[in-house]
């Protein structure tokens, strides 16, 4: 019988609203989920908590998602991550291009949850 | 004294006003940017861009992997979508259109602390080449009318990324700045019978002032109603109205001619962040006997404000004949 693992989120956004809705959305889809409300957090979290995607949001207070962002891709070119931003107009970024996915942030999460799903099945 | 000058083609007044302030050292104040940090377009991260389009790479290497010495991908997360068609809409009075277009980005080197006018010029030769394939391949879309070309390096002229790029954008209209261009052709055609750009080149040959560079196929010049400072144009000195019918031969002097301007720029501001766009005929056209293709540098050295985009003019803090002799002197190996 084949054992599926739970798969591991790690959320990165410095507002409380947003961590704690994804949190919920992607636990209801069944994800195993942990946040984190910085980028120096985040970065310390990769390495306890080893999630199997990051969603990072961009415009956060000390280092930007973008600068975190780099930061990943030194240690992990492979592991998945999905941009949130409120912002549509980081996509013209080139920046950007070192994530996997991008989405403009809005209360309906589906978007998020869908891109979870895809990218994680992508990698399977 | 500042002076009113007014644009021959596309009838677009500009103040020249000297006494703001006008020399090299008073623009020169941009800090060298970081080349540091991870880059998606660097060789060995492949994967993270879209799959290439076109490459010119080692023989026996795969796409998308490393071994190319150009690559083209498209946008990863594009403005404009390819699919669907661009047929006209309207709402009431408002007319709009589905957002169809190709917007593709040419890395124009592996190496990621090489800048454009740094490269061999076989390498350049080749990137202007590429646009040209490119152009040519995005033509045979019909929902295209329009192929824009253009690069950005530096923060403030828009660059996200340092490593040496530029940028394809196919739509399904013609750019407003672009008809402008072609409207002032076909009015000074219309009645004098002659190209506004060819003449505009002949008068520059003739008086010298503002010339930067020149060979045997192109002269780079500071146009008489310079928008900003250090604005240089480049001309091929024979008439065609399309970047894509440039004959082989000019590709290396086209390089040459491009290379050095950018170096001139380059010392003389050092190293600021710019603004490089292709005009070229829109792609239904045939040879149009008033429009000329050229490329457009532009310094990022002044900010537009209030009064530029309250009245459409701009203030020129230096004069286009003093840009050209300050880019003239910069001696060049």
């Amino acid at each position: 019988m084949e054992v599926r693992s739970v798969k591991k989120i790690l959320v990165v956004d410095d507002e409380e609203a947003i961590r704690s809705l994804y949190k919920m959305e992607l636990e209801d889809a069944g994800f195993e989920v942990e946040t984190a409300d910085s980028g120096s957090q985040a970065l310390e979290k990769l390495e306890t908590f080893k999630p199997d995607l990051v969603t990072l949001d961009i415009k956060m207070p000390g280092m930007s998602g973008l600068e975190v962002l780099s930061e990943i891709r030194k240690i992990s070119k492979d592991l998945p991550i999905i941009l949130c931003s409120a912002y549509g107009e980081y996509k013209q970024d080139f920046s950007c291009w070192a994530s996997d996915a991008y989405i403009v942030k809005s209360s309906d999460v589906d978007e998020l949850v869908k891109t979870v799903q895809r990218l994680l099945e992508e990698r399977e | 004294m500042s002076e009113l000058r007014k644009d021959p083609i596309v009838g677009r007044w500009v103040i020249i006003s000297p006494e703001r302030g006008k020399r090299p050292s008073d623009y020169a104040t941009q800090k060298r940017e970081e080349r540091g940090g991870f880059c998606p377009l660097c060789p060995g991260n492949e994967a993270l861009t879209p799959p290439e389009i076109f490459a010119f790479r080692e023989t026996g290497t795969r796409p998308d992997s490393p071994g190319w010495s150009i690559r083209v991908v498209p946008n990863k997360f594009p403005a404009l979508r390819s699919e669907g068609g661009g047929e006209p809409h309207s709402d009431g009075f408002f007319e709009w259109m589905r957002g169809v277009g190709e917007h593709e980005v040419v890395i124009e080197t592996p190496d990621h602390n090489v800048e454009l006018p740094g490269l061999p010029l076989d390498h350049i030769k080749k990137i202007l080449f590429v646009f040209k394939l490119r152009m040519e391949e995005l033509a045979k879309d019909a929902r295209f009318r329009y192929v824009v070309i253009f690069k950005n390096r530096g923060k403030e002229a828009g660059a996200s990324l340092q490593h040496s790029h530029s940028q394809i954008i196919a739509l399904p209209i013609v750019p407003k700045r672009v008809h402008e261009e072609l409207e002032g052709g076909r009015h000074f055609y219309g009645e004098k019978g002659k190209c506004v750009f060819c003449e505009m080149m002949a008068q520059e040959r003739n008086q010298g002032i503002r010339i930067v560079e020149e060979n045997e196929d192109f002269i780079a010049f500071a146009p008489f109603a310079a928008r900003f400072p250090f604005e240089t144009w480049i001309f091929p000195r024979s008439h065609n109205s399309h970047y894509s019918v440039i004959e082989q031969s000019q590709y290396r002097t086209l390089a040459e001619i491009l290379s050095r301007t950018l170096k001139r720029i380059d010392e003389v501001l050092e190293t600021p962040p710019y603004n490089m766009v292709v005009h070229t005929a829109p792609l239904m056209e045939g040879e149009l006997p008033y429009f000329h293709w050229h490329i457009e540098i532009i310094p990022k050295v002044t900010r537009i404000a209030g009064f530029e985009w309250g009245t459409g003019f701009y203030i020129n803090p230096t004069p286009p004949e003093l840009s050209a002799a300050y880019l003239r002197e910069v001696v060049l190996e």
